[in-house]
């Protein structure tokens, strides 16, 4: 057990330390949150003050370990009540702590903005005496900023799962985007792992986004005057690999998510093990390759007309280590292929692997002109060594017809990497909840 | 084969092409280059007129608005030597409306949208990468050498977006700035540059900023080459969180 750091000791130091120590250690702790984005909201900048947002998201910088920064993304306060097993802020966690106050944050943003550093904030914070305490620190930013600052730049907030719905409204009203983490993907390994946080807690609000997102929608088409709920819609995160879930049982939940919540994204993170806890699992390392593969598959849901039970069943609930989810797929089906590129609808194209959304949808495009040959085929952007065994061109293949899958499978496994390798991937480490 | 000529300016090139799409039967088989005026230069010259190079970009606007907006970035990269191409693009746009950007087989339009594509990335990076510096008497300026003439699309950008500021943009390369100021946006040029005394608490701001992008990577994933890849070093110099490196 370890030591609850007496927070009298705590409160001396806070007082008196300056917004660059707290700005260290607040979005220190914000850095592994997975959600950099920035893109979805279109808001026009009010006359006489600061900001606007633009709807295809921009990248303000790149960090040292790649990723781009385009949020101010800090904590509130890292003094958190509670003690999820998994996440460093827990009480039971001895460690700097540090609060900002609204001020602090008010004038972080208008400078960094001012300056074009950021495109906007992404408020998030640990549990603060309570979860609506927290929620209303946090929306009493938001709020000086839109009102009093006039400031029309991009806000993402987090909402305490267990604070008030007037909150969440509230938080609705004045954010383009708001997320509510789902933490882990099921009700059981939350009771585990986070005692204190409850699955209705958690879904109660995203429901009520859900609604109101709707409502906003609808109004807005009657009269441009009615309030904006969130324009840049709802996300949520879960933490893979701290609990024992599968693949299947993950991808099902997201795929109730977007369908059902109406979310716009659900954000997946390795679990890094940062403190050490006997409820935890002991891993090696950070199921990173896990996480890249359900990015895979989530795309699958959202842009390739995949549902979950194509992609997994219950009889195969993980995913392919060594193939991504859509080539996985094709292997299974060898009675789709080959297809003609030249014929072959928007729908059936995206199913081929080694073409994506945009050379499906430049395919479409070209072949209005003239039928498309193989040459064309490489200009476009097609991965022809990919795609090689699943199509033909002017009804010419480019592999021998009819070979086994199995031969397939061992081809594309071989030499003729399916992928760019893990190391060059612009990926995301997350580590888990520091969020409420 | 015909050939024309006209006088090297942007005005130039659009009325000329206007001209053409006007005067040939058939454009695609016509070439269009920059005058000279050396001894056995061929070809006719087209003079130039401000308003038919203007109607011609509206009219392609209408008919064909992605088109448009790619000879609109194609023009921002002042590429010399691409006329005939620019000539039989717009010929093509005016034919087959937006459906031209699918037709990346033909080589003009490959070559117009990657150049087009090029000046556009840089655009889009700019709006992110360009810093402002808080001047002494409360105004803000922004230092940038682009590769492409991309000044007046950016500083309408930030028209938009920091409304109540006064503000200056400076593209050193080309020595042209651009001032809004209580809701009116001006370009000019300056010979002399200075850089004005910063305001008290600039430097604090700019610290602040550079621990906020220190503390935000996470230390065991250190990838310069992917940083370097997605924001090339070519724009370090004006980057506040890159100076001394
Ligand atoms: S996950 Fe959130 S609520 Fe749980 S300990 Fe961390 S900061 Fe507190």
């Amino acid at each position: 057990m370890l030591h609850l750091p007496s927070l009298s000791s705590f409160l001396h130091y806070i007082s008196t330390m300056d917004t660059l120590a707290k700005l260290q250690i607040l979005s220190g702790a914000a850095r592994y949150d997975a959600s950099c984005a920035s893109s979805g909201s279109k808001r026009d900048g009010p006359y006489g003050g600061t900001g606007n947002t633009s709807s295809s998201g921009i990248c303000h910088s790149w960090a040292d370990d790649g990723r781009c920064i385009s949020l101010l993304k800090i904590l509130l306060s890292n003094d958190c009540i509670y003690d999820c097993a998994y996440c460093v802020n827990r009480s039971t966690n001895p460690g700097e702590r540090a609060s900002f106050t609204a001020r602090e944050v008010i004038d972080l943003t208008l400078d960094f903005y001012r300056r074009n550093y950021i495109e906007g904030l992404f408020l998030s914070s640990a549990v603060m005496q309570s979860p609506d305490y927290t929620m209303e620190c946090m929306v009493r930013v938001a709020e000086a900023l839109r009102t009093e600052e006039q400031f029309g730049g991009y806000i993402h907030m987090k909402i305490i799962p267990g604070c008030s719905s007037e909150l969440v409204r509230k938080a609705g009203l004045y954010a383009d985007r708001v997320s509510v983490n789902i933490e882990l993907p099921s009700q059981a390994s939350l009771q585990r792992l986070a005692p204190q946080k409850h699955k209705h807690a958690i879904l109660e609000p995203m429901a009520l986004i859900g609604r109101e997102i709707t409502t906003s929608l609808v109004e807005r088409k009657a009269s441009h005057r009615a309030p904006r709920f969130a324009p840049a819609g709802q996300s949520t995160q879960m933490i893979i690999g701290a609990s024992p879930e599968n693949d299947f049982q993950i991808l099902r939940l997201s795929q109730g998510l977007y369908k059902k919540m109406n979310l716009k994204r659900v954000y997946y993170s390795a679990y890094v093990p940062v403190i050490e806890d006997n409820r935890l699992p002991v891993l090696a390392a950070p199921p990173l390759l896990r996480e890249h593969r359900l990015y895979q598959a989530d795309w699958l849901l959202r842009f390739y007309g995949f549902s979950a039970e194509e992609i997994l069943s219950d009889d195969a609930p993980h995913l392919d280590e060594s193939f991504d989810p859509k080539t996985a797929w094709a292997l299974r089906h060898p009675e789709f292929f080959p297809v003609e590129i030249n014929r072959a609808d928007y729908a059936t194209l995206l199913r081929v692997p080694g073409i994506g959304v945009l050379s499906a949808k430049r395919i479409v495009a070209a072949r209005r002109f003239s039928s498309i040959t193989p040459d064309g085929l490489k200009k476009i952007g097609v991965v022809i060594k990919r795609a090689k065994y699943f199509i033909t061109c002017r009804g010419r293949s480019f592999e021998k017809s009819d070979q086994p899958p199995a031969l397939i499978r061992q081809r594309l496994l071989l030499g003729e990497s399916s992928e760019a390798p893990m190391s060059i991937l612009p990926k995301q480490l997350v580590l888990p909840g520091l969020f409420a | 084969m015909n050939c024309y000529l006209y006088d090297g300016t942007a005005d130039g090139l659009l009325s000329s092409i206007a001209w053409i799409l006007e005067e040939e039967p058939d454009p695609e088989q016509v070439t269009l280059r920059e005058r000279m005026d050396t001894l056995f230069e061929e070809g006719f010259t087209i003079g130039t007129d401000a308003t038919l190079a203007e109607s011609l970009f509206f009219r392609l606007k209408q008919q064909a608005p992605d088109a448009a907006h790619t000879l609109y970035s194609f023009m921002l990269a002042e590429k010399e030597g691409m006329e005939t191409s620019l000539l039989h693009y717009v010929s093509l746009a005016f034919k087959h409306g937006d459906k031209v950007k699918g037709y990346l087989t033909h080589p003009a339009v490959r070559d117009i949208v990657n150049v087009a594509k090029k000046a556009g990335r840089e655009l889009h990076r700019m709006k992110g990468l360009l810093r402002f510096e808080k001047l002494q008497d409360g105004a803000y300026l922004a230092k940038m050498a682009p590769d492409y003439n991309i000044i007046h699309p950016l500083a309408y950008h930030f028209s938009r977006r920091l409304r109540a500021q006064h503000w200056f943009l400076y593209d050193v390369k080309r020595r042209m700035a651009a001032r809004w100021n209580n809701g009116t946006l001006q370009f000019g040029t300056i010979e002399q540059f200075t850089t004005p005394a910063l305001s008290e608490d600039e430097k604090k701001v700019q610290a602040l900023w550079q621990v906020f992008f220190k503390t935000i990577a996470i230390p065991d994933r250190k990838n310069p080459r992917l940083q370097k890849s997605n924001m090339p070093m070519k724009y370090w110099k004006y980057l506040v969180e890159k100076q001394g490196e």
